[in-house]
Order: C-alpha cells, then structure tokens, then sequence
C-alpha cells in the first residue's frame, strides 16, 4: 500500500491559496503590528549583540571592546561547555518523549470516548499554568523522603533532583508533563484534517489499525510532525525557568544548560558582555537546527 | 481575520475609525497622567523614595518605614520585597539601565555581583561617611562598610553562624549542655542518632545552605591560626588548597560519612530544613542566625529553639566563630532623591532603628546602648564577638565567582561525585580569576 498519491495534493493546495489570495488583507495591515515588534523585540536584539564584543560588567561606564575575546573564553569554558551536553541531552529526551506522549494521547483522545472532552481539557490543564509554579510544583513531587511525594507514589527511593545522575531525567520528565498536552492537542488538530473516507478505503483494502495508522494517518499529520517537533527543540534548547526554578543548575553542575550559565554569567558573576556573547551563540545555533529540521521535515509533508 | 470582520459586519472604514479612536484615547490619556507624576518630585507635594530590597529585610523595613511616616510626613517610601536571586536580576538591571530605585539592597564587603564594593566601584551608591553613625562603626566591621575608606552602605549589625537546635530534642537524647569542643560535637551528634533523631538536618539542595557547615568550620580552622589568612590570599601567598579549608572539607564530609546528616541531603531544601528541625524530626541545623525567626515560625513551641557556636577544634580557647555584618542597603547615587534617600539611611543609623532592625532580625546590634536587645539564642555567641570572631568569608573574597563555585563543589562532594582535592582546586581557579 502506498502512500497518498502527491498528484491530488498539488491542485488542492494552489486552489486554495488563490481563494486565500483574493480575500488576504493588504501587507499594511500588518504594519502596526510589524513596528511594535521592530521595536520591542529586533531593535533591542540586534542592539544587545554589541555587547557581546565586550567587557562591560553589567553596570557603570567601564565597558571596552574586546574583539571576539568572549567567543574564545567561551570555547575554553569547561562549566559552559558542559551545559551544551546537557541542553542537548535534555533537548533530545524531552522532543522524544513530550512528542510520543503526545502523540499517544491525541490518539487515545481523538476516540469517539464520552469522557473526551474532559479527558482533553485534563491532559491539556499543565499548559496553562506557569512553568515556574510547575517547577516549585515539582520540587514536593519529586521530595526524596520515601514516604512522600512520587517516591510514596511508587514504593521508591530515588533522590529525585539531587542525584546528579538523575537530576536531569527529573527536569525532563517535568518539562514532558506540562507540555504533553500541548504535543497532543496539535496533533488533534492534524488528525481531524485525515479525511475519513482515506480511512475506509483503507479499510476495504483490508488494512488493519496499525498499517492504517502507518500508512494513512502518519503520512497525513507530518505538518503537524513538523510543528511539534521544531517547538519543543525550541523550547528544549532555551530551556531556562524550570531548571531555574528546581535546581539552579545544581547539584554541582549536574543540570546546567546554557541558557542558566548565561543567566549566572550576566546576573551572578557580573559578566555581562560574556553572557551576551554565549547568548549569540546559543541564538544562531536554535536558528541553525530549526532551519535544517523546518527544511528536512517539510520535505517530508504530503496532504489529502 | 476576515471571516471574522465578515460576520463582525465592520466595514474596514469603520474598524480603521474604531482602531483611530482608540489610539487618540490612548494618547490622550497618556498626556493626561504624565502631569501628574512629575508633580510629585515637585517642592511642596510628597516625595517618593523606592525601596527595592531582600524577603529577609521585610520585616525592618515595615516597622522602620512606617515609623519614618510618622516623623516625616511628607516623604513616602514604598518597598518591595523579593527572593536574593529575583531581587539581584532585577536591581542589577536596573543599574546597568540607569534607573536604579533610590535605596536598594546590597550585601557587605565584596564576593557578590550586588556586593557595596562591586556597585559603589562603578560608582552606582552614594557616599554616606558624613553621616554620624558611620563614626561609630566597630574597627572590624569596616572592610564590610566601606571602600577606600568611604562609607557606602547601611547595615544595622551582625549575624552569626551556629548550630541551631531543638532543646526538648536534645533533652530527651540526655544530653544537657551543648558541646564545646568537636570531639563532644561528634559525640552529640552519636547520642542523637542513638536516640533516633536525625542529627543534623541539611537542605543543601537550596545553594546557598550548602555553604554554612564550611564557614561555621573555617574560623577555627583556619582563622584561629593565622588572622591574616585574607590579606595572605589576596597577595597569592596563600590558598583553599593548601589551608585548613581542608581541614573543614573534611570534617564537613566526616559528618556525612558518619550518617549525622538526613538522608539525600542534595534533594532537601531550606524549607524543609527548618521544618524538620522545628518540628523535632532533627535536632540541630547549622544556620545563620538571621533566619531564626524563620524556625520559630515554624515550630509549635518556638521557646525551645536555640543556638550555640559549632565547636571546629578539640581546644575550646581555639574555637572560632562567623559573625558577619547582616545584609543591607545603600543608596543610589544618581537617584533623582539623592539627598532625601540619604536622609532616611541617616534616620535608619540612629541607635534605636538600629535597635529595632537588629532586634526584628535576632541580629546583634552594630552599636549597642541601654536599650539594645540581644536575642537570648545568640547571648552564648557574645564572649567570641570581641577577638575570636571573622566575617563571613566570600566578604573578602575579590569576584563573585568563587561563592558560587564553593555551593556546586559542595554539592558534589555530598554527591560523592568529587573529591576534596578537586573542590578546592575549583574554588583556588574561580579565586584567581
């Protein structure tokens, strides 16, 4: 069994942006809202990179240009360099299982099951709250008494956040259960756009679930794939407030990422132009991954 | 968006005149408050002072502000209060934007980004020495007072670092009088954990906790031998590595090794600390002092909670004890209420606020006059305040690096994942930096 045929796909997709064409506002519409951003978000952003050829403390007058100085020390770093391995393995874990969960739940809750709607709101609920508040929330969850918190849950013993061994398995698996419900609700949206016909087709074929979810539904929610995976690698490499939150890097250097090192270097230490300087990086490389996976994963896409 | 205009039924005329007509309000209304709070920095209409300072500092202050509307009506101070970490972000911000609040905290000596000697060298505090409390500040205190012999911060006395414990819990333990020397420390801490009580409970998982156990060690040490040790330091004539910062590493370790701490000391915090030991489930936490009122909030019988000098050597005349000068504030020196700021640090130096801030704190006054009250937990810390008391010791320290260096490398050797060597040869590279 194939997947769906690409050639339906062309004429349906330009038919559909000629009728978006003819109804679509003029682009000064978008003008206030494109001057506000200038100056709240690309001025200041583009003012601040200068800072990162400096020395400047943070505060007083004292501030000399120093080259790409910062970009060497930040090479040299062993603290910040050893945040890159955990951002990158805290990105991976949670993109991983935050997009299983996901993708598990919409499914279980795209089920015509009566309690769905609930179930949805629910599942959907961590979203809303804060990521700080979901850290302090965390941080009773994960109390290393045996008789309290998930280790009473579950029987065990486990120092949730001070082992460092397992410190940053606990901050993913927090990041995963606040925003599972996000993965899943954009995948909702993807699987109400899998025209059923597609599936009873499939059905008369003699597929059975697995190979109509495979060859099917799958092909059918890579937009959906696409979003999923490139917001939560976005919010996996900047991740900043929930580790802020539970263990402020800690213990030792166990959970640091490079957005908490940049954060102690600017606030902490007083290094404002160095900070400014791994806060660059740490933008050129977000852009960097998410334009290879936007481009890689588009490929991929096909529609009904 | 156009679906939605659609069944709106607006015409784009009408929404552009809609969105005109509520800019032209917005702007109007902007103009019409901007009058309003330039007149308060104007002669005869009330002056307001921002206050941006520590949780720790809230309960001086509300007292103290109150009572400084009673005697000068016409300036109004408004304070806000927040957690060290949030407060040194955004003060910091602030001062590096140039529109610092007008009395902000800062923290003595040096050793921290919102330290005095790290702000007032950039110039950012105003010079306080010409008021008079500042004649009166006790010789050993000056280093955490002032820079190049100019005052630049306002701190109302000293906290010390000690056990803090539970008296009903080491009562039922049978033990009488708290220890005096470390071979009876160890003893204690043996007869508690007999008795079944966690000796001593440690939230290390807040980092600023790890560090108490090492600095409530280091003056016997390393103070008690060689007073100098700082200046030695500084000049690089002496380091962590090769001192008796070892010595306390071990020691603080021996206490681990021993099973003299709470399990998982790394996943425990400061709240659940203090709960522990004012509830009676541990026995003793090594604390500062100005978080007592903290553990006696806590405690269903607060009268039980006390403290003694941990005893860092086996001769009890070579005991030292931290005594620090408490957390601050000083006054923004491009402030557009310099002068008026100035004035409420002045009112804040006379010997009864002084009383009175030290008092809300179970801090030990900087001056002391007839009516100056000493907290009945710290009165066992006195006999050591005169000659056998130092700083806290990141108040000498030259960067705001090393501080955090000693929480992490604490952490990991609670964790077992480091060794001593290795913690102090991080904190001798962080020193030097």
């Amino acid at each position: 069994m194939t997947p769906v045929t690409a050639g339906r796909a062309r004429p349906a997709r330009s038919a559909r942006r000629r009728r978006f064409d003819a109804a679509a506002p003029p682009w000064w519409f978008a003008a206030p809202a494109l001057a506000v951003y200038a100056l709240i978000v690309l001025y200041p952003a583009i003012a601040g990179v200068i800072y990162a050829f400096t020395d400047w403390s943070g505060i007083g007058q004292d501030m000399s240009f120093v080259g790409l100085a910062n970009f060497g020390t930040l090479l040299g770093d062993e603290q910040a360099m050893g945040s890159i391995g955990n951002t990158l393995l805290l990105t991976v874990a949670i993109v991983v299982v935050q997009n299983g969960v996901g993708l598990l739940l919409a499914l279980g809750v795209h089920v015509k099951l009566k309690s769905r709607a609930l179930l949805r709101v629910v599942f959907f609920a961590p979203v809303v709250v804060s990521p700080v508040m979901v850290a302090f929330l965390w941080k009773y969850i994960y109390n290393p008494d045996p008789a309290s918190g998930l280790n009473g849950l579950l029987g065990l013993r486990v120092d949730w956040l001070g082992d460092p061994s397992v410190a940053l398995w606990s901050i993913a698996g927090m990041v995963v259960w606040q925003y599972a419900g996000y993965s899943m609700v954009i995948f909702l949206a993807g699987l109400e756009g899998v025209p059923r016909e597609l599936h009873e087709a499939a059905m008369i074929d003699g597929a059975g679930t697995w190979q109509r979810f495979r060859y099917v539904t799958w092909p059918l929610l890579a937009p959906a794939v696409t979003i999923n995976l490139m917001l939560s690698t976005i919010g996996g490499l900047k991740l900043f407030d929930q580790v802020f939150a539970a263990t402020n890097g800690g213990p030792g250097y166990a959970t640091e990422t490079l957005s908490t090192v940049l954060y102690k270097q600017a606030f902490v230490f007083g290094k404002f132009g160095y900070s400014t300087a791994i806060a660059l990086v740490l933008a050129l490389f977000v852009a960097a991954v998410s334009l290879v996976q936007v481009y890689y994963l588009r490929s991929r896409e096909v529609t009904a | 968006m156009t679906d939605l205009l659609h069944h709106a039924r607006v015409s784009r005329g009408q929404f552009l005149r809609m969105m005109g007509g509520l800019a032209v309000a917005t702007l109007a209304t902007a103009c019409s408050t901007r009058p309003e709070t330039t007149a308060s920095t104007g002669g005869s209409a009330t002056t307001e002072l921002k206050f941006v300072g520590v949780a720790d500092q809230k309960t001086p202050m509300d007292e103290l502000v109150a009572a400084y509307q009673k005697a000068k009506p016409a300036v109004r101070v408004t304070a806000s209060f927040a957690p060290t970490d949030q407060v040194q972000t955004s003060v910091r911000t602030q001062l590096g934007a140039g529109n610092a609040p007008d009395l902000h905290v800062v923290y003595p000596g040096n050793g921290s980004a919102m330290s005095m000697s790290q702000i007032a060298g950039a110039g950012l505090l105003a010079d306080l020495s010409a008021q008079a409390w500042t004649k009166t500040i006790p010789a050993g205190f000056k280093p955490a007072f002032q820079l190049d012999g100019k005052t630049y911060i306002y701190s109302a006395g000293s906290s010390v670092i000690g056990a803090v414990y539970n008296k009903k819990v080491f009562e039922r333990a049978g033990i009488d009088a708290p220890p005096t020397t470390w071979t009876e420390f160890l003893a204690v801490c043996e007869k508690l954990k007999k008795a079944g009580v966690v000796p001593i409970a440690l939230g290390a998982q807040t980092p600023w906790v790890t560090q108490l156990i090492t600095y409530a060690l280091v003056p016997s040490t390393v103070y008690a031998k060689d007073p100098t040790f700082d200046d030695k330091q500084l000049a690089g004539q002496a380091s962590f590595a090769d001192s008796g910062w070892r010595q306390a590493m071990e020691m603080y370790l021996e206490l681990q090794k021993r099973g003299y701490f709470n399990d998982k000391p790394n996943g425990t915090t400061f709240e659940q600390q203090t709960s522990m030991v004012a509830t009676g489930k541990a026995a003793m936490a090594i604390q500062v002092s100005a978080v007592l009122p903290d553990f006696r909030k806590a405690a269903t019988s607060p009268d039980d909670l006390s403290m003694f000098p941990v005893p860092g050597a086996d001769d009890a005349n070579a005991v030292w004890i931290p005594a620090g000068v408490v957390v601050g504030l000083g006054a923004a020196a491009k402030g557009r209420n310099v002068e008026e700021a100035k004035a409420f640090v002045d009112f804040l130096g006379r010997q009864e606020n002084i009383n009175a801030w030290a008092k809300a704190i179970a801090a030990i006054p900087l001056t002391q006059d007839a009516s100056s009250s000493i907290d009945p937990a710290v009165q066992s810390f006195l006999p050591f305040t005169k000659d056998r008391a130092v700083p806290f010791m990141d108040q000498r320290w030259p960067n705001a690096e090393v501080q955090p260096v000693h929480f992490a490398v604490v952490q990991e050797l609670l964790a077992g994942d480091a060794t001593i060597d290795e913690a102090l040869k991080k904190m001798d590279e962080a020193y030097r930096k």
